[in-house]
């Protein structure tokens, strides 16, 4: 009796496990290097391998953004010959998480690092050791904010921001109320589009009323939620800017829910194909885009010329911003950095 | 005799829609066992209760060594010596013997809070010495027989120091021999000056145990007379009062050699072994048997709830394979559980929805909506066929009584087309008023045709309502009587007919 | 079955119990070490090694938080009930912790005791909930979530707030041990001392004091234990209050950990705590459970994330992972409770 009831456990238990087993051997791509350089050494092969091995953590991996500037940094990689590892938290709060990730990254030896903090100095630490370890350390999109970074592969977004309120002035005759929604108010993105729009607004367009901003975490439905109250309470709203792309296509189904298509004015940030939908068909006046897959590409560059040993960088990399509405979506060059 | 221990005067208690309890007496003195009998939902359990501290009463009082005293809870009640051990047992299977006798009052080392687990299980088998009992303070409850189990509820009674032990049904699931050494140790205690309270309907028992009787009725304390002077007739005639006997109807005939039900060779583990029986058209089967004889599993597996080892199952002399409730519901087989508002009913839902949920596919017009109108119909029909008391159909079932509840089971069933039915404990918690509406409500079914099969553990109904009575005992058909013939010793003999130990 | 002599119960029934057990322990012990291997094989495959310190001491510190916030949970759930708070209580107690030593230039033990007794006080506002205004547990503390994941942005005005400078808090929980440096850079972390010390005192707390007899009692039937004098409402409300106040210990190491209060970190936290708990054996309906498995649950968790990034899985895939884990683990609480049944 009890000697099948430890049988029937064993089982399970050995079921359980080569399950998980099984499922995670069959993942794609699972391994930085060949399998027949089973080294004899301990040493962390990763280093070892004839193709230098580049972590890239980043800020998420799920929204499309992150996945452009991933397959930009693999196809740069491809073509300087080297191994790259991006990875990310699920999502912008988990700043622990991505602790351990740079954690687990670190003990496999990379030969360069490409960072996006969700917190510099919770990262603080951890980056000292990279240095320690002489593991050269890139920063891109919102940057990290420390001296340890050789260089910062970013969207100047304040200029872009500026770019956005400019449009935005134009197309509303230069007065009235704009209402504006942005991701967060503690990521240097958010920062940055945030203050450039306001800023630039401040500046030029002093019959302009902002209101806002307010702050919808990147998420769709709140982003929503929040355009349609300040809808309700300033039915004279002329224009919204959406300062990341969940921003934007939140206002941008509060608009058609609410039937006030074509009557105010949505400028947005970044692409996806909600919002290629919207500009096309006349809900929204056109976006900032940014280069993501430049993005990518350039962190790969800029770590391989570390790798082979150049240790003077640009504090700054732009890779550029470009304004696209009706008119020119369908221009290769900005075809090219658009991502659906 | 000396000073009573206990007095209990003029209690009144009453519940929502029901006076449990009038106007009742119940003394109680050391060394004695007194024995407390009535049928199902007379009473006997609130007034111990009552005692415990489980209910508080409405009023009367309650004397304890002759001074009065107030039980607002178990807690009290255990600080003034009372114990009970209920009927559903009380303990916590995942906890150790010990560990369970002393709840609530671990014995705790030099640090507050901090358990001296070995006080504990030597505490534990000091009890166990004094009481005679071999049980292992160690060993987790849940490994324990319910025999085991009970006696670890009597040494956690008695390890209050309890004057007044009060035992609800404590026989119920015992076999003879377990029951030999509940009652040596419940002579034991007598013998030390506790006063005891037991409660049973089991009246054969009374006589080797009791002495006195207190027969309770509809929340009325009948009589208390010593156990010597009166025969059990006498106190069955006090427990069932003239008003049930005149309501006796005849068993009618069963004429009609149809037979829907076969059962044959059903096994089921040690739960079910080798069962056959046969159910005619137009006849109520009984089927009686001590607790854990294995009834409710025979109704389960022919009704597919259960899966079967071996045997078959013909309808209409055609076999049939029933791997569910489905099937069995498509051949035309109603099961209704003795727990109705577990399995048998969603009690949040209404009338209406509770008589067509069996039979909701025959209500269903294209693309899947019910239709309402024909559910209402059919309900409606239902309600007046049964008379079921509800204001309106959209009634919540929560809200009727419990033998309104049971009728409404009936009307899911009969909606359904069903054939046959198993009733499991019909009339369990449902008071007597509507008991003889049940019982007129079988027999009225069994009119028209049904094959019904009674379970029940009360031995007059399966006598007053069955054509014919098969009588279990550990998962075996030991005997089957036929109405003219039975009587409450032969069911008793079949039921008690145990393997010879092996 | 066998009658062992100077036993007065058959020895069959209770000698498998005992083996069972014994068993269902290693059970998740020995998956942890077949995880360990498995990892250890994969990178030999690939030319790697896992059992490698550094390796270890990541792991150690990955767990941690997590660990401790599953050590409260475990109490919760072996009652029978559930605690969807920890996550954001973290947070919280995170959080005042900061606002303490920062804006309020307290000392750093002060800070610490005020995020510990911040998690305690969450922690009772879910037991009054639970246990006195008989909310039902999961609606209370997905309350609680909300109320401290919100009170959480409102004290910190959505900003993180960073500690000025080290005060000897961070370096504290997260340098090593004795400051002794055992391989490279690395020692044994404090803040994996912390964590082991603080399942000493939960097992103590759990296996040794009457709080830990309701909590099995509670949870195996709350109704025997009500008729036999336990004042159920009063420990159950304890049991929420252990909870949150280990919760609060784990927001302590977290402000540690990240050298700041994040206001936004923490949710779902709750998630991996309960899938430690429940990996490590607890069952979810209550009346049993042990520390010790709680414990391995969490490092199987943080052993599979870590080991599964290390060998380049990708992320999609370790998500997948990590919930048939989950998955697995609770259909073997099954069948070990029908196997009791």
């Amino acid at each position: 009796m009890a000697n099948k009831r430890l049988l029937a456990l064993a089982t399970v238990a050995v079921l359980a496990l080569s399950a998980c087993s099984s499922t995670a051997t069959t993942a794609p791509a699972a391994t930085p290097a060949p399998a027949g350089t089973t080294a004899a050494t301990p040493a962390p092969a990763a280093t070892t391998a004839a193709k230098p091995y580049i972590s890239i953590v980043s800020k998420g991996f799920q929204h499309q953004f992150w996945q452009a500037v991933k397959k930009g940094a693999e196809d740069e990689a491809a073509t300087e010959g080297a191994t790259v590892n991006f990875i990310g938290p699920n999502t912008e709060a988990d700043v622990q998480p991505q602790l351990d990730m740079l954690n687990t990254e670190l003990a496999k030896k990379p030969a360069a690092l490409c960072f996006a903090a969700l917190d510099s100095k919770a990262a603080g630490p951890i980056l000292q050791k990279f240095q320690d370890q002489k593991i050269p350390v890139i920063a891109f999109d919102s940057g990290v904010d420390s001296t340890i970074p050789l260089t910062t592969v970013a969207t100047d977004n304040v200029a872009a921001a500026a770019l956005a309120a400019d449009k935005m002035a134009a197309a509303i005759g230069g007065s009235g109320k704009v209402g504006v929604i942005i991701h967060d108010q503690t990521s240097r993105t958010g920062i940055d589009r945030g203050t450039g729009f306001l800023n630039e607004m401040k500046a030029k367009y002093p019959n302009i009323k902002i209101i806002g901003p307010q702050y919808g975490a990147g998420d769709v439905a709140k982003s929503a939620d929040l355009a349609k109250s300040m809808l309700a309470a300033n039915p004279d709203i002329k224009g919204f800017f959406g300062g990341n792309e969940g921003s934007i296509e939140g206002v941008i189904n509060a608009v058609n829910e609410l039937h006030l298509n074509g009557k105010i004015t949505l400028i947005g940030y970044d692409s996806g194909q909600p919002q290629l939908d919207a500009i096309n068909g006349g809900t929204e006046l056109g976006a900032i885009t940014q280069n993501p897959i430049g993005i990518g590409a350039q962190c790969v560059v800029n770590a391989m010329k570390a790798i082979k040993g150049q240790t003077t960088f640009d504090k700054n990399v732009d890779t550029g911003f470009m304004w696209y509405d009706k008119t020119n979506i369908t221009d290769p060059k900005i075809v090219a950095v658009l991502y659906k | 005799m000396a000073e009573p221990l206990l007095e209990m005067s003029g209690i009144e208690k009453h519940f929502p829609g029901v006076q449990a309890l009038v106007d009742c007496h119940f003394d109680l003195f050391p060394g004695e066992v007194h024995a407390l009998v009535g049928e199902n939902g007379a009473g006997k359990s609130t007034l111990m209760k009552i005692l415990d501290g489980v209910y508080e009463r409405d009023s009367g009082v309650i004397k304890l060594k002759g001074s009065e005293v107030d039980i607002p809870n178990t807690a009290t009640a255990q600080r003034l010596g009372i114990s009970m051990i209920h009927q559903e047992l009380n303990l916590m299977p995942h906890l150790t013997v010990a560990q369970n006798i002393f709840i609530g009052r671990e014995p705790q080392g030099r640090l507050p809070f901090v358990l001296d687990e070995r006080a504990l299980n030597e505490n534990a088998a000091a009890l166990f010495e004094k009481l005679r009992l071999h049980l292992d303070p160690r060993k987790r409850v849940s490994a324990l027989t319910v025999a085991q189990q009970q006696m670890v509820e009597i040494a956690k009674a008695l390890s209050f120091n309890a004057s007044v032990l009060i035992m609800d049904e404590p026989t119920a699931a015992l076999t003879d021999k377990e029951i030999d050494e509940l009652f040596r140790i419940t002579r034991q205690l007598r013998g030390e000056g506790v006063g005891i309270v037991h409660i049973s309907h089991r009246l054969q028992e009374l006589k080797q145990i009791s002495d006195r009787v207190t027969v309770m009725r509809d929340g009325h304390v009948i009589n208390t007379v010593a156990t010597a002077d009166a025969t059990v007739e006498q106190i069955i005639s006090m427990m069932v009062g003239r008003t049930i006997f005149e309501a006796a109807p005849e068993v009618p005939e069963v004429t009609n050699p149809e037979v829907v039900l076969e059962v044959r060779n059903l096994n089921r583990g040690r739960a079910i072994r080798d069962v056959s029986f046969s159910v005619h058209r137009g006849e109520i089967v009984g089927i009686a048997g001590l607790v854990g004889a294995g009834r409710t599993e025979v109704a389960r597996a022919v009704f597919g709830a259960d899966p079967i080892d071996s045997g078959e199952i013909l309808i209409h002399g055609k076999k049939v394979k029933i791997s569910g409730p489905i099937d069995a519901v498509h051949h035309g087989i109603g099961y209704l559980s003795e727990d109705r508002k577990r399995y048998g009913l969603a009690l949040g839902l209404n009338v209406e929805t509770n008589v067509v949920m069996a039979s909701l596919q025959r209500f269903v017009g294209r693309l899947g909506i019910v239709r309402s109108g024909l559910t209402r119909v059919a309900a409606e029909r239902q309600v007046q066929n049964l008379a079921i008391k509800t204001p309106s159909l959209s009634q919540r079932v929560r809200n009727l009584s419990g033998g309104t509840q049971q009728k409404v089971v009936v009307a899911k069933w009969l909606t359904a087309d069903t054939e046959i039915l198993f009733f499991d404990e019909p009339t369990r918690g449902i008071d007597v008023g509507a008991k003889s509406e049940i019982y007129q409500l079988l027999n009225a079914l069994a009119h028209e045709g049904k094959a019904i099969v009674m379970i029940s553990s009360d031995l007059p109904e399966i006598l007053r309502m069955s054509h014919r009575i098969i009588v279990m005992c550990e998962g075996r058909v030991t005997g089957e009587l036929t109405a003219a013939e039975a009587n409450q010793e032969k069911i008793m003999t079949f039921a008690t007919q145990r393997e010879a130990a092996a | 079955m066998s009658n062992a002599p100077g036993l007065p119960l058959p020895a069959g029934r209770s000698g498998a119990l005992i083996r069972a057990d014994f068993f269902q322990r290693f059970l998740a012990f020995g998956a942890l070490i077949v995880l360990i291997l498995f990892f250890q094989v994969w990178c030999v495959a690939i030319g790697t090694n896992f059992l490698t310190f550094e390796n270890l001491v990541n792991i150690l510190v990955a767990t941690a938080v997590v660990g401790v916030l599953a050590l409260g949970e475990t109490f919760v759930i072996i009652t029978g009930g559930i605690d969807l708070s920890v996550g954001t209580v973290l947070t919280i107690s995170m959080v005042m912790t900061a606002v303490c030593i920062t804006s309020q230039h307290l000392p750093v033990p002060v800070g610490i005791l005020v995020g510990f007794l911040t998690g305690g006080l969450m922690g009772l506002i879910n037991g009054v909930l639970v246990a006195h205004l008989k909310l039902a547990p999961f609606i209370a503390t997905l309350g609680i979530l909300n109320v401290a994941r919100g009170l959480s942005l409102v004290l910190t005005q959505t900003r993180p707030i960073y500690f000025a400078g080290d005060n000897g808090f961070q370096s504290g929980v997260m340098g090593n041990l004795f400051g002794v440096k055992l391989s490279g850079e690395f020692g044994i972390p404090i803040i994996a001392i912390l964590m082991f010390a603080a399942a000493l005192f939960a097992a103590f707390l759990l296996g040794k004091t009457v709080l830990g007899r309701y909590t099995f009692a509670l949870g195996s039937n709350e109704e025997a234990a009500r008729l036999s004098g336990v004042n159920v409402a009063k420990w159950k409300m304890l049991v929420y209050v252990v909870c949150g106040l280990f919760a609060g210990l784990a927001g302590v190491l977290s402000a540690a950990r990240l050298g700041s209060a994040q206001p936004a970190t923490g949710f779902g936290l709750e998630l991996s705590a309960i899938s430690a708990v429940v990996i490590g054996g607890t069952s979810l309906s209550g009346g049993e459970g042990t520390i010790l498995g709680t414990v391995i649950g969490a490092f199987i968790v943080y052993v599979l994330t870590y080991g599964l990034q290390f060998v380049n899985v990708p992320q999609e895939w370790q998500i997948v992972v990590t919930g048939i884990v989950v998955i697995g683990a609770v259909y073997i609480d099954n069948l070990r409770r029908r196997q009791r049944a």
